[in-house]
């Protein structure tokens, strides 16, 4: 692809599916979140912290916005017109959406940020120079920079606290993008493993960390490609397509009873995870 | 003015060519051999003695009948010292070698063997032995020695286990991206993962 190329056809590269031609054959791991079933406990958060080797940075580096919460809880407050809203509080998890025409991807100066076979949007530590472009590209904020060295000079982990890092996971050092990897330690186990046996990755046999401590059942992962998996009956149920910026049903009238959507889809970002609206009192 | 910038170009120039000459000269990345640095282990271990050839005086064993794990594992595994014993107490005619009485040392004390790590990948790379040895050994039904010599060299014929390969991500990806058989009889072929994901963690 020259630059000539690319600058001439941008458009048609823009409307164009990223997987159009090369469709996901054994796996695309994706997401569903049920905001109604969630109840902001931010026991998924807690469990990233510990599968995924995340510093703690304190109060200070928090509010300087240098946290490292691969899922975050939003919390939107319905005010009512009171200056401050004290009740109905709506949570929203946010984490890398693995989009499949990820905007973090194309900016990347390196390559350190590519998209798998598996639709998932990996980010490889030790490829990464911390140019921070993926960062500031990224419509959902879902990445988080290492501005300090916090296994070493921070000492986020002393002595025998370094003991519960996952040894699966790379303990990034200062410089370096991260962000959440749909546990891709855990897909990579159970990949193998599934191959040993000669077949593919039941669904279920692979949890993330966040599905899987998540009280209320909240979220769903799995296989897309899958037609028995939980999150492919699902996305099917609420009429969304993986491969469409807008979903036919939008515009159809019983639109109103379906509750699935993916956040900024409008932006051609193909995100692989579907969040399902919150009831509201009024629609029942 | 531009005869300024002339001079002050071929000044860095000279001063970087100059330094990473230094550097080069100093430490130079990688032997010219490949081979990995000596490592000193607590028992010079032979594997010529145990996997070597029976006709220079091997017995021939299977690799994985101690590194056992790696074909279900992603790690091959370090025989614990039962597993030395299991043989050792039986064979006498060894017994009382300077080797072997400092292994029953170990035994009795009752501590493992503190044997030191000779292929070392760095922390963000996940290399599965599993895949590898599922894939050459039980799928092409390669000879067990040679599949683990595409990455070990011919441990066969040293005594204490050396690097061989450089187990440099180029070096990786030179035979992943090769068209290997799926099977031993099928003329099917397909190349290893080139996903970032498959190794880097």
């Amino acid at each position: 692809m020259s630059i000539t190329n690319l600058l001439e056809n941008w458009s048609d590269f823009r409307q164009q599916h990223p997987s159009d031609d090369r469709p996901h054959r054994e796996y695309k791991w994706a997401m569903s979140i049920d905001l109604d079933a969630c109840t902001g406990c931010n026991a998924c958060s807690v469990a990233c912290y510990a599968e995924n080797n995340l510093p703690v940075v304190g109060k200070e580096k928090f509010l300087h916005g240098h946290s490292h919460h691969w899922i975050r809880i939003e919390r939107y407050w319905a005010n009512d017109g009171r200056e401050f809203a004290d009740q109905g509080a709506q949570f929203l998890p946010m984490l890398c959406q693995h989009c499949e025409s990820a905007p973090c991807e194309t900016v990347c100066p390196v390559g350190a940020t590519n998209h798998t076979a598996d639709g998932l949007n990996s980010q490889v530590y030790n490829r990464c120079v911390g140019s921070r472009y993926c960062n500031a590209n990224c419509p959902y904020k879902a990445r988080y920079f290492n501005w300090y060295d916090y296994p070493t000079t921070d000492n986020v982990w002393p002595e025998p606290m370094n003991q519960q890092l996952n040894p699966d996971v790379t303990v990034r050092g200062k410089g370096v993008m991260e962000k959440c990897t749909f546990c891709v330690q855990r897909l990579t186990v159970a990949k193998s493993n599934a191959r040993s046996e000669g077949r593919s990755v039941l669904d279920g046999e692979v949890q993330t960390a966040c599905q899987q401590v998540c009280p209320t059942g909240a979220i769903s992962f799995g296989n897309l490609v899958d037609p028995l998996a939980k999150v492919g009956k699902q996305w099917m149920t609420q009429q969304v397509d993986l491969n469409k910026d807008k979903q036919a049903k939008d515009v159809a009238e019983e639109a109103a009873k379906l509750r699935g959507y993916r956040i900024l889809e409008e932006l051609r970002t193909y995100p692989s995870v579907m969040y399902l609206e919150q009831l509201r009192e009024g629609s029942i | 003015m531009y005869c300024f910038l002339r001079l002050s170009v071929l000044l860095v120039g000279l001063i970087v060519s100059v330094s990473s000459y230094a550097a080069n000269a100093v430490q130079p990345l990688t032997t010219a051999d490949d081979l990995g640095p000596k490592v000193e282990q607590p028992i010079e271990f032979p594997h010529d003695r145990h996997a070597g050839d029976a006709a220079k005086g091997g017995m021939q064993i299977n690799c994985m009948y101690c590194h056992t794990y790696a074909r279900r594992s992603i790690v091959a595994g370090i025989p614990p010292l039962q597993k030395c014993i299991g043989c050792h107490q039986n064979i006498e005619s060894v017994r009382e070698t300077p080797r072997i009485k400092k292994l029953f040392e170990y035994w009795e004390a009752k501590k493992a063997v503190p044997w030191k790590k000779v292929h070392d990948l760095p922390d963000f790379v996940r290399f599965n032995h599993e895949r590898h040895i599922q894939r050459f050994v039980f799928a092409q039904n390669k000879p067990v020695q040679e599949a683990c010599g595409y990455c070990h060299g011919d441990v066969k014929t040293m005594t204490v286990a050396r690097r061989q390969k450089p187990l440099s991500m180029g070096w990786c990806v030179s035979c992943h991206q090769k068209d290997h058989p799926v099977d031993a009889t099928s003329t099917k072929t397909t190349h290893g993962p080139n996903d970032c994901w498959q190794c880097h963690k």
